[in-house]
């Protein structure tokens, strides 16, 4: 969302996502999406290679889109077992509101326990 | 290859975003880039939550810790030669780890310097940003702080901007 009010702004955007998903459901001006976890648009810590790699396709898109809504996917692989990826990208503790939904969750079961 | 974005997902977040009822709304803003990219100034934008330690407070993480519905809607300015031991975080939704080992994950810094060196691009610009990218709500992104930062950019000269959502 931020891109598309940078792009009314005058400024072109390019935007590198693992969820290329709401580029497509909510329109993004210009998109390249990387099959990797969470928290990693551009990879791994120290992998310049890759890093750069993805700048260089978002910067190819940038210059060639003609119009709004582009989605180019890349086939970067990401290295690791999936259940293992899975868990990795999550915070140690759950976010606030992943806590409330357990927290009510096991309120409601306790409560169709009780009766 | 089509990029599977539920992959990493366990499947209650996956199958809570899929029935999210958000809308497309047309059109689609488009700003057709005006120079060759080796005239372009860039600013490099994500939503990672990093700040810079000490210069600039963290996100409030304490009010969302309040109110679970609520993001902290504000942003931090990340100079372009920034060190990886002046990078803080408190994404709240992630593990944090890895952009503590490498700030290059979410804002390329190091990697645009490269380019700007290489002459692929005209320059990095001397300001980057810092979102917290969990916003049930955008309408203060949209009419306040996105506006903002629009603004600090074109104050830089900026005419490009990359970014990378966490």
């Amino acid at each position: 969302m931020l891109a598309r009010t940078f792009e009314e702004a005058g400024l072109s955007t390019v935007l590198v996502t693992v969820m290329p998903y709401w580029s497509e459901r909510l329109g993004v001006p210009r998109t390249v999406g990387v099959e990797f976890p969470y928290g990693h648009p551009l990879g791994r810590p120290g992998d310049s290679d890759t890093q750069m790699g993805i700048v260089r396709e978002a910067l190819r898109l940038l210059e060639e889109a003609t119009g709004p809504g582009e989605i180019r996917e890349l086939d970067y692989v990401w290295r690791q077992d999936l259940d293992e990826a899975k868990k990795d990208w999550q915070p140690l503790e759950p976010s606030p509101i992943i806590r409330m939904m357990i927290e009510q969750r096991r309120a409601q079961r306790q409560q169709q326990e009780g009766r | 290859m089509t990029v599977d974005s539920f992959k990493f997902l366990p499947g209650s977040i996956a199958a809570y975003y899929r029935n999210l009822p958000v809308q497309r709304e047309e059109p689609v803003p488009f700003t057709p880039l005006a120079k060759p990219l080796a005239e372009c100034r860039f600013a490099l934008v994500t939503t990672a939550a990093i700040h810079r330690v000490g210069m600039e407070p963290p996100f409030d993480t304490e009010r969302e810790k309040r109110e679970p519905f609520w993001g902290d809607p504000t942003f931090r300015r990340i100079p372009r030669d920034v060190r990886q031991e002046e990078i803080g975080a408190c994404h709240l939704h992630t593990n944090n780890r890895d952009v503590l080992l490498d700030v290059n994950i979410a804002l390329p810094v190091g990697r645009f310097r490269e380019l700007e060196a290489e002459g692929v691009i005209g320059s990095l610009a001397p300001t980057s940003y810092s979102f917290m990218g969990y916003q049930m709500n955008t309408a203060e992104w949209r009419e306040r702080y996105a506006p903002e930062a629009a603004a600090l950019m074109k104050g830089e000269g900026v005419n490009a901007v990359f970014l990378t959502p966490f």
